[in-house]
């Protein structure tokens, strides 16, 4: 007998609803099955042998990775666990790179608007992106651990743009828009994207004590 | 809880290695080498592949482990690195013919161990349509049905969506009965 599986066998298959009542195909059913269960048990799979040599490269390699990326942990993505120290050191930094920003580059914001209003959290920030698609888009960044769902955007019944405005420290901001929860895509519009060590490219926002920057 | 002084989550774990205690990830180590070394070695059609593929994902995981944004989500950050490298090896060293997968114990004393010929076939045909599969239907196919894991929890490995997966292994499915049947 050739042809496919049945709604009814691939619905068994699945393991959400009963044998197919086509005694042939019942049989091939439960005989596919049991075969994949066979197989799965019938895998010798990698051991602690792997452990083991993971461990000793690791340690070979003196973890000259992690304490590169130390300094990056602390100052970048997770601003409201960091230590006092480096959360000073963290400022300066941010101080001394929006003073040289201010210095030499004019406000040129096309996605990010001016700020409507500031307050003691922050500088308000819009963010905008034209995804008719889309189910849902949200904003992921440094500023939130980069979770892909804390902020999310909301569509204009009448331009069908999505957009979002958010309260940001000043200080320069990497960021993604996270589009129906799974495509992590940058802002067309940002001034600068940078590739990070793991090969990845985000969208870079520069926010000054008195608005955006660069973005 | 786990024993005393041992890290329980993932996010606790990759702080401590990020702050300077790299013997730590020897717990992200073991705790993922255990829960996807089936995986690996379905997907790479062979033991030692998959052995050399989990370890090179570690040790890239290791040196970008800045990268993993989410920490407390390492598990399914470094489900990716692994498919990767599943992928790359898969390529880089052939695997054209299905090799064994069960390693060097041979298919005929395995049947007579077991005494079930049959069931070693379909068995040893399972690895061999696996080979037919395009790398997206083999992965999927392998967390449902050799991983046994739910639409759901592939969906946040393989970040897609449960209805894209469910088509996926459904194809699968239709393309290792017909090669099955093919094959007599």
């Amino acid at each position: 007998m050739t042809g496919g599986w049945s709604d009814e066998a691939q619905r068994h298959l699945d393991g959400e609803g009963p044998p197919p009542p086509d005694a042939d195909e019942r049989a091939r059913a439960e005989a596919f099955l049991a075969a994949t269960r066979g197989y799965s048990a019938w895998l010798r799979v990698p051991g602690p042998q792997v452990d083991r040599a993971v461990m000793e490269a690791v340690r070979r390699s003196g973890g000259r990775g992690v304490r590169r990326s130390v300094w990056r942990w602390l100052v970048e993505s997770r601003l409201a666990v960091r230590p006092m120290v480096a959360a000073g050191a963290a400022f300066a930094l941010v101080i001394a790179s929006v003073a040289l920003t201010l210095l030499t580059q004019p406000p040129n914001r096309p996605t990010a608007q001016p700020p409507t209003g500031g307050s003691g959290a922050g500088v308000l920030v819009r963010f905008e992106l034209d995804a008719p698609g889309a189910r849902t888009v949200a904003l992921a960044g440094s500023f939130n651990g980069w979770s892909d769902h804390a902020i999310a955007f909301s569509r204009s019944a009448e331009t069908g743009r999505w957009s979002v405005t958010v309260a940001l420290p000043p200080g320069e901001h990497q960021y993604l828009f996270v589009v129906d929860g799974e495509r992590w895509v940058q802002d067309p519009a940002a001034h600068a994207q940078v590739r990070d060590e793991f090969g990845q490219t985000n969208s870079v926002l520069v926010v000054g004590p008195r608005g955006v920057v660069r973005s | 809880m786990g024993r005393a002084g041992e890290p329980e989550c993932d996010a606790e774990v990759v702080g401590r290695v990020l702050a300077g205690e790299i013997e730590v990830f020897g717990v992200l180590v073991a705790r993922y080498r255990d829960a996807f070394a089936r995986y690996a070695t379905a997907v790479c059609g062979d033991p030692d592949l998959a052995a050399d593929a989990m370890q090179e994902a570690f040790i890239r995981a290791f040196d970008g482990l800045r990268g993993c944004r989410q920490p407390e989500r390492f598990g399914a950050w470094f489900f990716r690195i692994l498919t990767n490298q599943c992928r790359n090896h898969r390529s880089r060293w052939g695997k054209h013919e299905a090799a064994d997968p069960a390693g060097s114990v041979t298919v005929e004393a395995k049947e007579s161990a077991d005494g079930a010929l049959m069931q070693g076939e379909l068995r040893d045909g399972i690895a061999r349509a696996l080979d037919r599969l395009t790398a997206d239907q083999r992965e999927a196919f392998v967390l449902r049905h050799v991983d046994g894991r739910s639409y759901r929890e592939m969906a946040e490995l393989l970040v897609e969506r449960e209805d894209v997966l469910r088509m996926r292994v459904h194809r699968a499915r239709e393309l290792m009965r017909r090669f099955l049947e093919e094959r007599g």
